[in-house]
């Protein structure tokens, strides 16, 4: 039944998408990419699918540069989907937005906190996250004007809104503000996704609710992870696992209690995908194991962080065997920002001479 | 005989003066500090295209000549070669200064002021 | 470096002729000695600029190492985490202290490295993805930069033992060049002063000496002379009555004693 009508409103939009996700570079590209010498090459290759992005950098640019090129072009294309969008699927790339806008508010908060002018963070928020009312932030001086700010100024005011009050902004660490929006974010978006008359009972709600329930997941047991050793209390820990997710109720209770990777790998026991992963890194049995791989000194497997991301884009790719969803457009801006990552992954590694790990990107196609 | 006790005892900290990256990996090595307000000072300082020669020389003063608790000054190559006069011509043993390699620009050593003058002295 | 001038401003005598011997025997000694200091210096030094030559392009390496694994940071976090973690900085962890090394009397100091217990401004960093990369990424860096406190040592050292050997060598160089000619030079003048002295004295002996011998040949030839006036006016009296006053002149004649 949904595709009856869908056309009417989101046919031009899905076919954009899936014309962009065809020019996704494949894994013949990337074995041409990781062939390059110089960032010049590289540049070269890119050049039938980023054109006139890459034209105005300097020869041999740096791959911060190369990135934010990159970024652009995803930008644009962005901006151009969300303009022809209407109804529910402009609500929905919205939401999509609000993940960035995240980021930019704690960088904004963090900036407050210092008291550092804060205009001057406007360049370094995601263009992504950005909203119309930004600049308006910039005004506030002292962390309760900024909180007012957000939450008149943003549509992120719900996420603050109990949960957070402008005392914590100025007493929690930012990574807490943040994880716990991102929390509250995850939740509102899975319910949106789920109630929305246009949605619910769609392929959308069935593949969002997939994808979600991955990144809420994810979030779960890294957080879990990186909280070891620091100062998270597992009572605020376990505030910030989102409310759903195939490891909610149960995986997350446990998580909550887990004092070292064991315990991690127990709760996520049940799950057969994350259970695979604790045992393709060999996490688990060697609770040192994340630890001791010295950066760049040929860890050649594949770290935890590897996989969730190689499972994103497996989802991700998945989501384009469906009509008639929106989570196209999710889907296409993940792959993206994964090829970026690759990209600049790449252009790193050729920047400095660190050949053998160049094989280290994630390509689905 | 060079240098008394006293010229270094108090010197814990490191400083550094570098590009984005740099600073971001060194600080989190865990040599940042700020000391304590009213006056708080950083003793690291990001230097991007905008910053100007000025800040840096400025930085460079305050990390070498101001402050007493500094024991290592670490700067990137290609901004030393910015304020190169300032640096050639500093000989003082303490804080020791270090010319450092960036992600972007590896590491010259014919550029680096120990290394020459280690040059000069050999008649290399 | 001849004559009056290059000596030390002495009276020549024999006390200050011990004193500047005395004096060249500890320039020399002290020449020694220096010589021997500055050559262990020098070697130390040597092997000093050889290690940091080495540790310089070591730090190249590990510095590579260390921004390759800032950049797995940015691929896994996917985003910039520079501007929070300079924020976010409060206390050093990493701080050096100075210990000191005694090399032939030189005081070195040599940084060593440690970390405070306790502060960790970046452990929640990457809460939410990548915080691995971070950890590893600062375990990256530390090392990169225990290998920069090593590198600064070296350098210290450098920087103080060429000062230190300049100052030394310029000594042995002084006591070599200045210090002993002149001690030398000193001598000789007092030597030859001393010698002038004696030759002098010698002459003014045998001056002395002449003159005395003058003196005692006048008093005896007054002694004769009256010997002989008495004689010759005992003569007188038995010739008085053939020659008179005449015999006075003829006494006269008499040939002088010569001895």
């Amino acid at each position: 039944m949904e595709g009856l009508l869908f056309n009417v409103n989101n046919g031009y939009i899905e076919g954009i998408v899936r014309g962009y996700r065809n020019n996704l570079l494949t894994g013949q590209n990337y074995n041409n990419l990781v062939q390059c010498d110089t960032i010049d090459d590289l540049k070269l290759q890119l050049g039938p699918a980023y054109g006139d992005f890459l034209a105005s950098l300097p020869p041999n640019p740096s791959t911060s540069s190369l990135a934010a090129r990159t970024t652009d072009k995803l930008i644009s294309e962005f901006r151009y989907v969300r303009a022809n969008a209407v109804g529910s699927l402009a609500k929905f790339i919205d939401f999509l937005t609000y993940g960035y806008m995240i980021d930019n508010v704690a960088l904004l908060i963090t900036g407050t906190l210092h008291e550092r002018d804060t205009r001057e963070l406007l360049e370094r928020c995601h263009p992504l996250g950005w909203f119309e009312t930004m600049p308006v932030l910039c005004v506030a001086t002292n962390i309760e004007e900024l909180y007012n700010s957000v939450l008149i100024e943003t549509p992120l005011a719900p996420y603050f809104k109990g949960s957070l009050s402008h005392q914590d902004l100025d007493e929690l660490n930012i990574e807490i503000v943040r994880n716990t929006l991102y929390k509250n974010y995850l939740e509102d978006f899975h319910n949106f996704v789920n109630t929305d008359p246009e949605m619910a009972g769609t392929p959308t709600a069935e593949v969002m609710t997939e994808i979600l329930e991955f990144e809420a997941d994810r979030r779960a047991i890294n957080i879990t992870l990186n909280s070891f050793g620091t100062e998270l209390s597992k009572a605020d820990r376990k505030k910030l696992y989102p409310a759903f997710g195939r490891l909610y109720p149960e995986g997350s209770y446990m998580l909550s209690r887990a004092d070292d990777i064991e315990g991690v790998r127990l709760a996520v026991d049940g799950v057969g995908d994350y259970k695979s992963y604790f045992e393709a890194t060999g996490m688990g049995q060697n609770s040192t194991g994340a630890g001791n791989m010295s950066g760049g000194a040929g860890s050649d497997g594949k770290s935890l962080e590897d996989l969730f991301y190689q499972k994103e884009m497996e989802i991700s790719k998945g989501a384009f065997t469906r009509q008639f969803t929106f989570a196209i457009v999710y889907a296409w801006v993940k792959l993206r920002e994964q090829e970026i990552r690759n990209i600049t992954w790449i252009a790193e590694c050729i920047a400095q001479n660190q050949k053998e790990r160049i094989g280290n990107y994630i390509s689905v196609f | 005989m060079a240098a008394p006790p006293s010229a270094y005892k108090d010197r814990q900290f490191l400083a550094v003066i570098g590009d984005e990256d740099s600073v971001t990996g060194l600080l989190l090595a865990g040599i940042g500090h700020v000391t304590p307000p009213p006056d708080s000072q950083k003793n690291f300082l990001v230097v991007d295209t905008k910053t100007s020669n000025e800040a840096i020389e400025e930085a460079f003063e305050r990390f070498t000549t101001e402050r007493k608790d500094i024991g290592i000054l670490l700067i990137n190559q290609h901004i030393a070669d910015r304020i190169r006069h300032r640096v050639d011509t500093y000989t003082a043993a303490f804080p020791s200064l270090l010319e450092i390699p960036s992600k972007d620009h590896p590491y010259d050593p014919e550029k680096d002021s120990v290394l020459r003058r280690v040059r000069r002295l050999f008649g290399e | 470096m001849s004559g009056a001038q290059n000596r030390e401003a002495v009276f020549p005598t024999r006390q200050s002729l011990g004193l500047m011997k005395a004096k060249l025997k500890g320039a020399q000694t002290g020449h020694d000695l220096l010589k021997r200091k500055s050559e262990a210096l020098t070697k130390r030094f040597r092997e000093i600029t050889r290690r940091i030559d080495e540790a310089k392009r070591k730090m190249g390496r590990v510095m590579q190492i260390a921004a390759f694994s800032l950049a797995e940071v940015t691929y896994a976090v996917g985003g910039d985490i520079g501007y929070q973690v300079q924020e976010s900085a409060k206390s050093a962890r990493f701080r050096v202290r100075t210990k000191q090394e005694n090399v032939s009397g030189v005081f070195l100091p040599a940084f060593e490295s440690y970390t405070t217990e306790g502060n960790n401004d970046f452990g929640l960093t990457g809460l939410g993805k990548g915080g691995q990369q971070v950890q590893r990424c600062r375990e990256t860096y530390a090392r990169a930069v225990e290998t920069l406190v090593e590198l600064a040592s070296l350098q210290t050292a450098f920087v103080i033992l060429d000062e230190v050997i300049k100052v030394v060598n310029r000594r042995v160089n002084a006591i070599e060049h200045v210090i002993i000619p002149r001690t030398e030079n000193t001598i000789k003048y007092i030597n030859s002063e001393l010698d002038e002295l004696d030759r002098e004295e010698f002459f003014r002996l045998k001056k002395v000496q002449n003159k005395k011998q003058r003196d005692t040949a006048a008093q005896d030839a007054e002694m004769r002379a009256k010997r002989d006036a008495k004689t010759a006016a005992n003569q007188a009296e038995d010739n008085k009555e053939n020659k008179g006053s005449q015999d006075i002149l003829g006494e006269q004649e008499d040939a002088d004693v010569i001895f």
